[in-house]
């Protein structure tokens, strides 16, 4: 399971990536996550399986959209509340349902 | 306030989103991103360089020799003088990126449009000579650093503009197959590159026979003096703040949106003030209104001031919830990171707590530029300062070794308490009575 995280800065994002991998983890899921900023997307894109965004890029969603749609990619925006409380767990659960 | 939060979402955010996302805004701001790194480490030379120490300067002299601060600006030099110049090329190779065109031909293309429209003369005083005569065979330094930022910019964006239309519309010279790509990418290029320098020629040599002289100086008059003069302004700055926060109140980034439009002012305005305490460390410095000025006086703990009020959460809140936030967030927010009291508090559409967090930072701004109008606190250096550096280092480095930075920040620190205090008393006090109402309600359902 490959999950790509991106904010503005990937900053806030690489706070909840250490939430969820830690919720991988006690799932017994391997997982790749990992997250950049918003510009760097199209570098990363390809080695992802599934696209998640902070809430606070949620305008960039129509054109990200897009390029996960070329690639056959699940993309979407992540609830602001459990981004907020960085509810790692809620999280990936969400990415494991988009990537049905 | 249902109807404010919905002409919020419905009218505003469209409109954010889509500055946001417009093309050359983006490049603009993504291409300036590329000197960011150089400053910083050339800021830290700066640093070094005026250590505001009594003896300080004695002591390096004694050390280093007599020239020992002129080469250890070197890197400065080298850094912030040729902004406009990395800007030009970063800004030309984004927006190729995003036409998908070859983003380094139409990098290299714009590096040498810009330089066809800078004059190859300065102004030199040789030694002795009371008056200065113009010099010609050399780069003007001058326009390369943040004077020539804006006609970077524009140049950039016209030249990459020319380039893409013509790839697009397949006006090239195509080599048969079997010659290298990275061959057959330059003759590609060669066409549109010769549009876009016979378009600035042309350009340059109109200008040159007009009052102005060059475009740089066209640029500085009619462009670059009325937007510094707006968005230096305690007006202007205000403005800009209003916006970051009424935008992020919507949950949405504010700084980044705000940014791509005024980033290249207050950068520009920066380097004015670094050019002036590098000539002389003590000289008064010409503005107040920077990147800095923000990042370290207003946004303490990230957009909004909250590193206060993610500290009376950790320590007065009496909700479990609003006591968890605070100790999620404490980490983060040292370094100015609070999407978890943003979004988890929230403070998004959260008609209470938006009240402080556009407040709060509104008053810091006045207060600030007020201090520093009135001299009480040092103006911000010209010193790149990272967004992300703690608050109380962050200030004393941005005004270049300053304690007044710092102790400006602690007393902003305090306003912003006691602005969130009663805010957050009752946000508090509801989340402890919610939480009491379902614990009950748990309790009587064991039952």
């Amino acid at each position: 399971m490959k999950i790509l995280l991106c904010c503005n800065a990937g900053m806030s994002t690489s706070l909840l990536v250490q939430k969820m991998e830690q919720a991988a983890e006690e799932k017994g899921i391997t997982a790749k996550i990992w997250a950049v900023s918003a510009d760097e997307v199209k570098n990363h894109i390809d080695q992802a399986e599934v696209l998640l965004l902070g809430p606070q890029v949620r305008y960039k969603l129509p054109g990200l959209k897009k390029e996960g749609e070329a690639r056959g990619i699940p993309v979407d925006v992540i609830s602001t509340i459990d981004y907020g409380t960085l509810n790692g767990k809620n999280v990936l659960e969400f990415a494991l349902r988009l990537k049905k | 306030m249902a109807g404010y939060i919905s002409f919020l979402e419905n009218r505003v955010m469209p409109v954010a989103g889509r500055i946001a996302e417009q093309k050359h805004l983006q490049a603009i701001r993504d291409g300036i991103i590329l000197t960011m790194p150089l400053l910083i480490i050339g800021s830290l030379f700066l640093i070094i360089g005026f250590i505001p120490i009594p003896g300080y300067s004695d002591f390096m002299s004694g050390i280093f020799g007599d020239k020992w601060l002129t080469k250890l600006l070197y890197p400065v030099n080298a850094t912030f003088d040729i902004m406009a110049l990395i800007v030009s090329f970063g800004v030309a190779y984004r927006l190729a990126e995003k036409y998908k065109v070859d983003p380094l031909s139409a990098g290299a293309i714009s590096v040498a449009s810009f330089l066809l429209a800078t004059p190859y003369t300065t102004m030199f005083t040789p030694e002795g000579a009371g008056a200065a005569v113009e010099v010609g065979g050399v780069i003007p330094v001058a326009l390369m650093g943040s004077k020539g930022l804006f006609v970077a910019m524009i140049l950039a964006i016209l030249s990459t503009e020319i380039y893409r239309k013509i790839i697009q519309k397949k006006i090239v010279i195509t080599m048969p197959e079997g010659v290298p790509p990275a061959v057959s990418r330059s003759f590609v290029a060669l066409i549109p590159a010769a549009v876009v320098l016979l378009v600035v020629w042309l350009l340059r040599i109109l200008i040159e026979n007009t009052s102005f002289q060059s475009i740089h100086n066209i640029v500085a008059d009619l462009l670059v003096g009325p937007l510094n003069t707006l968005g230096g302004s305690l007006f202007g700055a205000i403005i800009a703040v209003l916006l970051v926060h009424v935008l992020w109140s919507l949950g949405l980034h504010g700084a980044a949106i705000v940014e791509g439009v005024l980033g290249p002012i207050w950068l520009s305005l920066m380097d004015q003030n670094r050019a002036i305490f590098q000539a002389s460390a003590g000289a008064e410095l010409p503005n107040i209104v920077t990147k800095q000025f923000f990042d370290m006086w207003v946004y303490a703990g990230g957009s909004g001031a909250t590193l206060a009020l993610v500290l009376l959460m950790m320590f007065r809140a009496r909700s479990e919830q609003m006591k968890n936030i605070g100790r999620l967030s404490m980490g983060p927010g040292l370094f100015n990171i609070n999407e978890p009291v943003i979004f988890g508090m929230p403070i998004v559409m959260n008609p209470l707590l938006i009240i402080p967090f556009i407040v709060a930072p509104i008053v810091l701004v006045v207060i600030s530029y007020a201090a520093m109008t009135l001299g009480w606190v040092a103006k911000p250096s010209g010193v790149a300062v990272p967004w992300t550096t703690p608050p109380i280092i962050s200030g004393y480095l941005a005004t270049g070794g300053k304690i007044s930075g710092s102790v400006l920040q602690l007393v902003n620190f305090v306003i912003a308490l006691l602005i969130y205090y009663p805010f957050f008393r009752l946000w508090d006090k509801q989340k402890l009575a919610e939480e009491k109402a379902s614990s009950a309600s748990d309790k009587a359902a064991s039952l």
